[in-house]
């Protein structure tokens, strides 16, 4: 049974119908499917036959161990969204529910290869010198969640520093116990500093210029 | 998997430029949308600045039950994506923006949102209504961390947990059973004694085994290290204190209007609310209001479209009548 209705479809047709240059889902999954990894494969799969632009690709987290630390792919299911280059945009757990809103996003903005954010964020983001790790946390019923998760991915794709992940909290219950997780939206940055909420991109720059005096101190 | 994929625009960019309209319209919810569905038609440029929660309240509500036309009830979202695929099919420009500043002293009026500005001839402010907050020691600490107003976001984290929610209305007993999916023990803590809430919802909640009541009482202080761990609470009527352990707390203690923009513009009453005519009329002469910005009584899906279409109305009479 397809999990885009044809309404659905019909809209990702038309957001994905000028891509700017190709795009490939990078998927992982393994031999013995994960809670949601049959789902997410299904996803990317139909998400891919909506657009020529988009292509698919489905990897074995166990055989295609290499594949995966190349994309620095830790946990499943994994997808990495990467367009002319990686920009580090990936999604761990399901992009579904409001996330399936972030997954368009982010094969639109790896398209373009340009991020969608200010001169002061694009700036601030072109000085770094340190890697910078995003994690946003989320759940597929928020409907706050993803414009923190595509705020994230556009900072991945200003800065070659920068790597941001969506992270579904419900099938990653250990990393929303480590990152003490108990709403939706936190973005976590690095290990250390996290905002609460759909936070304006201001105060999420404030937050990563933050994480990174911290590990200086 | 019990979560459709869902569509809704992000927050969008833009170049930074000026962009000049007839009416721009300010929030996306049923009010905006509604009022851009009658301007579209009139054939007005119209903009709107649709917020970051596209669609809005209806879109963080799992069912509508009570929106006519839809005898099974629909999907919040879905009948937010339905007014705004009505909304551009007439012509207008729906964009997921925040309006940070207008300026209503001089004509035309100008709306500066993260990074476009636009002048507009007039203007409807549909900005609703945001949770009101209950202002007690803890409150902002722990938001995120046990505090919560989004039982459909946060509910996951509180699997065999005990959770408190403050509230008696409508919102506060759909959420509380909502809540009971995951959470062992939810307990109301309401500040008479007696729900708020409709027949239909104060039924489904004494008939269900895993909510309690807290009667005549209220959340004086949230608790915890980490995170929560406990509320102290007040019966107004004794003034006993007491403390309930928690691992959350839910606050649904009704609605505030989205109004802090519009305090040296337009005239507002006590409680916050834009004051309006009958006729959606502002005291600014071509700026109107509808939905729950302007409404401390009704706040209904319903309501906020009726009051949608009266200001595109008011809106289009404007517009003609005014010498360009």
């Amino acid at each position: 049974m397809p999990l885009l209705n044809e309404d659905v479809k019909e809209q990702v047709k038309q957001q994905l119908a000028d891509l700017a240059s190709p795009v490939r889902l990078v998927m992982f999954t393994q031999d013995f499917e994960c809670q949601y990894c049959a789902e997410t494969r299904q996803l990317v799969e139909e998400v891919g036959e909506l657009s020529e632009q988009v292509t698919v690709e489905i990897y074995d987290f166990v055989e295609d161990k290499d594949r995966a630390d190349e994309l620095a792919v830790d946990k499943i299911p994994a997808v990495a969204v990467i367009g002319e280059e990686d920009y580090g945009i990936r999604f761990y757990g399901i992009p579904s529910g409001y996330e399936f809103t972030s997954l368009l996003e982010a094969i639109q903005t790896a398209a373009a290869g340009k991020p969608d954010l200010s001169e002061d964020t694009l700036g601030a983001l072109s000085e770094l010198s340190e890697p910078v790790h995003i994690q946003v946390f989320v759940t597929p019923t928020c409907p706050y969640c993803p414009q923190a998760v595509v705020l994230g991915h556009n900072m991945a794709v200003a800065s070659p520093m920068v790597r941001a992940d969506m992270v579904e909290a419900q099938e990653f219950p250990h990393l929303a116990n480590k990152y003490q997780v108990m709403g939706v939206p936190r973005t976590v940055i690095n290990e250390s500093t996290h905002v609460e909420g759909a936070a304006p991109e201001p105060m999420v720059l404030d937050k990563l210029r933050e994480a990174l005096a911290a590990e200086e101190e | 998997m019990d979560f459709e994929p869902k569509i809704a625009p992000a927050e969008a960019g833009g170049d930074g430029g000026d962009s000049a309209y007839e009416l721009v319209i300010i929030g996306g919810g049923p009010a905006g949308l509604t009022a851009a569905i009658y301007a579209g038609r009139a054939r007005i440029a119209t903009h709107v600045c649709a917020g970051t929660l596209p669609g809005g309240q209806p879109a963080n509500t799992a069912d509508v039950d009570n929106f006519p036309g839809f005898p099974d009830g629909v999907d919040g979202t879905e009948l937010a994506q339905r007014f705004q695929g009505q909304a551009k099919r007439f012509g207008a420009e729906v964009v997921p923006e925040t309006v940070t500043e207008v300026d209503f002293s001089k004509h035309p009026f100008a709306i500066r949102c993260n990074r476009n500005t636009y002048q507009a001839q007039a203007v409807i402010v549909a900005t609703g209504a945001a949770p009101r907050r209950l202002g007690i020691p803890g409150e902002d600490k722990f938001y995120g961390r046990g505090v919560s107003s989004c039982a459909t976001c946060d509910g996951f984290f509180y699997r065999d947990k005990q959770v408190v929610v403050v509230g008696g209305g409508d919102a506060a007993i759909d959420e509380s059973l909502f809540l009971t999916k995951f959470a062992e023990k939810v307990t109301v803590i309401h500040r008479r004694d007696e729900l708020r809430a409709t027949k239909i919802f104060r039924e489904r909640a004494f008939a269900n085994p895993k909510i309690d009541f807290v009667w005549d009482s209220v959340a004086e202080e949230i608790l915890g290290d980490q995170t929560v761990t406990g509320v102290r609470v007040r019966n107004v009527k004794n003034g006993e204190t007491s403390m309930l352990k928690t691992d959350g707390i839910f606050i649904y203690i009704g609605m505030e209007p989205k109004s802090d923009l519009f305090v040296d513009q337009l005239e507002l009453d006590d409680n916050g609310y834009i004051v309006s005519n009958r006729r959606q009329h502002t005291n600014v002469p071509g700026v109107f209001v509808a939905g729950d910005v302007q409404d401390p009584h009704y706040r209904q899906v319903v309501t906020a479209a009726g009051t949608g279409a009266i200001a595109a109305m008011e809106a289009e009479r404007y517009l003609g009548e005014y010498p360009y």
